[in-house]
């Protein structure tokens, strides 16, 4: 029988101790229970489509330094934390002192916080279906912990800037914990960029955790460079009455993995989930969500949309639970995909599992390419074809891209897709 | 202006224009008319450059420019312009990025420069005024959740606004009530100039009550077989297509 490739153990030296020593132990632990983490094949489900983009050499396995100059992201107008490859950098981050809201790095809590901290990182999380997130909890080297009290309100959005930067092969493991208590209201952004040629590997956590009547936005734009495979996971979990929207835009990379785990525990909860993916060349780019409905009256809705140009590859797999005693439940999921070019692949799969019988859930999925009849009657007026395409491609997401409510990020991931299609439609 | 010699056009093997000749000048407004399945919208499809369409034989030339040889954009710059039939709803593309961005290509290709936003948008209201479209539907999808008459009504602005050489109505009056048929003809009666042409395909002559053609031309079978002045249009209405001998196969238009 042929072996099961591992993880090397190359990847179980967690480098830097200057976390307190409630969440190095947590680490210890976890990092003795990876020696046995088998890689994913094209035989584990729900990597079939992507294990072949995985590219694990040994010397990926160094903690990417913290250290250099940050740079190439957004100028933001809210409050800004900056990491870099996974470390917070006080001097580049600006936010104020709020009444009700701690915004910590995880280097900074004291041994209470900690202690409270590493009772609760990862329990948002499927760590069965997210694999990589059990390698974050055995790396990370810091994190962001955000606390919002009962009633508190960020005034203004919080962007959470994750750079990498390798100049060298390396990995990075950037951790977010939010924790948001009973009616507060949070929008956060995430943003991944890059700088540097090497292989780096990314993988990820952001997990928040909502009490009741707790309203958190979250937007994750991810734009790393061409050599940096990135793997995240977010971990959602709702109480009663809490409302969760979510916007992520993603570009493609040599590998691009984004799992997104969000359980409805209380009644009465909402969430929204909105994805645009885009990959030319040969990129890849995999979304993989799940949303539990546990308890009752609890409304989901998803809309996915992928963009696929030249030999590239996107998946989105969209799974949906609706538990027994989660009578009521609302889940309504799309996912509408075009394909731009005949070698470009989309895979797409809705997973729906209901074990309670009073329950609305639709799903719909859809693949298609640009409409000729609309192609035509843009060049009739003299516009240029190459325009043409590019203002109908965008025109597929533009719907979802819209909905960003932060208009900073909004035009980013605007300018960045028109820059991206511009670039794709070079050739025609 | 425009002339066309013996052209053949064919769609997915099926020859559909039989050879058609056609000269139009300058100022000059034309009507073709003929019943259903006849070639009218093959002929302006192909004018306008559909690739679905394969010209097999013949030549098409505007101003003694080969128009066959010009992508339909180039076509556009060129100055042809066809009203659609069928205009193409385009949710996610707004109408005023749409209109701005074809404007813009206009100018760029005669050398002048872009309009910037401000004088766009002043430009887009006084036009949308003129064709009765309420300047909030600027804001929307190209031809989004339009009524049949906002879609006619959104091409002639085009048309004011492109200020081509040669407009293409076809079937323009389909589907219009008579108040909508009203301004869309104001619109295209604003298009007439010397310096301009207009060729209108319609099936029915009551378009032409209000945008008075100079010449009528019966299209049948794939070919030109009658043409005339005004007074053709008005004696087909009254004793129909049979009278020339041919079927109108499609009385329900």
């Amino acid at each position: 029988m042929k072996s099961v490739p591992m993880l090397s153990s190359a990847f179980l030296h967690p480098a830097g101790h200057s976390l307190p020593e409630p969440l190095l132990a947590l680490r210890k632990e976890r990092a003795s229970a990876l020696v046995d983490m088998p890689l994913p094949t094209r035989k584990t489900e729900n990597w079939k489509y992507s294990s072949k983009y995985l590219k694990l050499a040994d010397d990926m396995a160094i903690s990417l330094p913290a250290e250099g100059k940050t740079g190439n992201s957004l100028a933001v107008p809210g409050y800004k934390v900056v990491f870099l490859n996974g470390v917070m950098i006080p001097e580049a981050s600006e936010y104020p002192d709020l009444d009700g809201i701690q915004i910590t790095s995880f280097n900074d809590l004291d041994a209470d916080e900690a202690n409270a901290l590493a009772a609760r990182l990862g329990h948002t999380l499927d760590h069965a279906q997210a694999q990589f997130a059990r390698l974050n909890g055995a790396r990370f080297e810091d994190g962001l912990l955000v606390r919002l009290k009962a009633g508190a309100v960020l005034d203004q959005p919080l962007f959470i800037i994750h750079e990498t930067s390798a100049d060298a092969s390396g990995s990075a493991y950037p951790r977010i914990f939010v924790e948001a208590g009973a009616n507060s209201q949070l929008t956060l952004v995430e943003e991944y960029t890059s700088t540097g040629q090497a292989s780096a590997l990314i993988s990820t956590v952001t997990e928040f955790s909502l009490a009741e009547g707790a309203n958190v936005t979250s937007v994750r734009l991810n734009m790393e460079g061409e050599n940096v495979q990135h793997i995240g996971a977010t971990g959602v979990r709702q109480q009663r009455s809490s409302r969760f929207e979510s916007h992520c835009v993603g570009f493609g990379g040599p590998l691009r993995r984004h799992d997104l785990q969000v359980r409805l525990e209380g009644e009465g909860a909402e969430t929204k989930l909105n994805g645009v993916v885009v990959t030319q060349g040969k990129q890849h780019y995999d979304n993989h969500t799940s949303i539990d409905h546990v308890a009752a009256h609890c409304n989901s809705e998803e809309t996915y949309r992928n963009i696929a140009a030249d030999q590239s590859h996107a998946v989105f797999n969209g799974r949906i639970h609706i538990h027994q005693d989660a009578q009521k439940s609302n889940a309504d999921m799309n996912n509408k995909n075009l394909l731009l070019s005949n070698g470009a692949e989309i895979d797409t799969k809705p997973e729906l599992e209901i074990y309670a019988d009073d329950v609305k859930c639709a799903h719909g999925a859809t693949i298609g390419q640009l409409d000729e009849t609309s192609v035509f009657y843009l060049v009739s007026r003299g516009i240029d074809r190459r325009q043409a395409n590019v203002l109908l491609t965008m025109a597929f997401i533009n719907e979802l891209v819209e909905q960003i409510p932060v208009a900073v990020v909004r035009e980013t991931a605007q300018a960045r897709l028109s820059d991206f299609f511009e670039q794709t439609f070079r050739e025609a | 202006m425009l002339s066309i010699k013996n052209l053949h056009a064919s769609v997915e093997g099926k020859e559909i224009l039989k050879g058609i000749n056609l000269e139009i000048k300058a100022g000059e407004v034309h009507a073709i008319m003929g019943p259903n399945g006849s070639g009218k919208s093959t002929l302006s499809q192909v004018l306008a450059g559909n690739d679905a369409f394969e010209v097999t034989e013949g030549e098409v030339t505007l101003n003694g420019e080969n128009l066959l040889e010009l992508e339909t954009e180039e076509r556009a710059r060129d100055g042809i312009f066809l009203a659609f039939q069928y205009p193409v709803e385009i949710p996610g593309v707004s109408n005023l990025q749409f209109l701005r961005t074809a404007v813009n290509a206009m100018r760029k290709h005669k050398g002048e420069a872009e309009m910037n936003a401000a004088e766009f948008m002043k430009l887009a209201k006084e036009v949308s005024k003129q064709v009765d479209l309420d300047p909030a539907f600027l804001k929307r999808g190209v031809n989004e959740g339009f009524s049949g008459g906002e879609k006619k009504r959104n091409e002639i602005m085009q048309a004011l606004m492109l200020q081509p050489k040669l407009a293409i109505l076809d079937e323009t009056d389909s589907g219009l009530d008579i108040d909508a048929l009203k301004v869309v003809s104001d619109g295209v009666n604003a298009l007439r100039s010397d310096d301009r042409a207009i060729l209108m395909v319609t099936h029915y002559q009551r378009l032409l009550n209000h945008i008075v053609p100079d010449y009528v031309h019966v299209l049948a079978g794939g070919r030109i077989i009658k043409s005339g002045g005004r007074e053709l249009a008005l004696e087909l209405e009254e004793k129909g297509y049979g009278w020339l001998g041919i079927k109108d196969d499609d009385a329900s238009n």
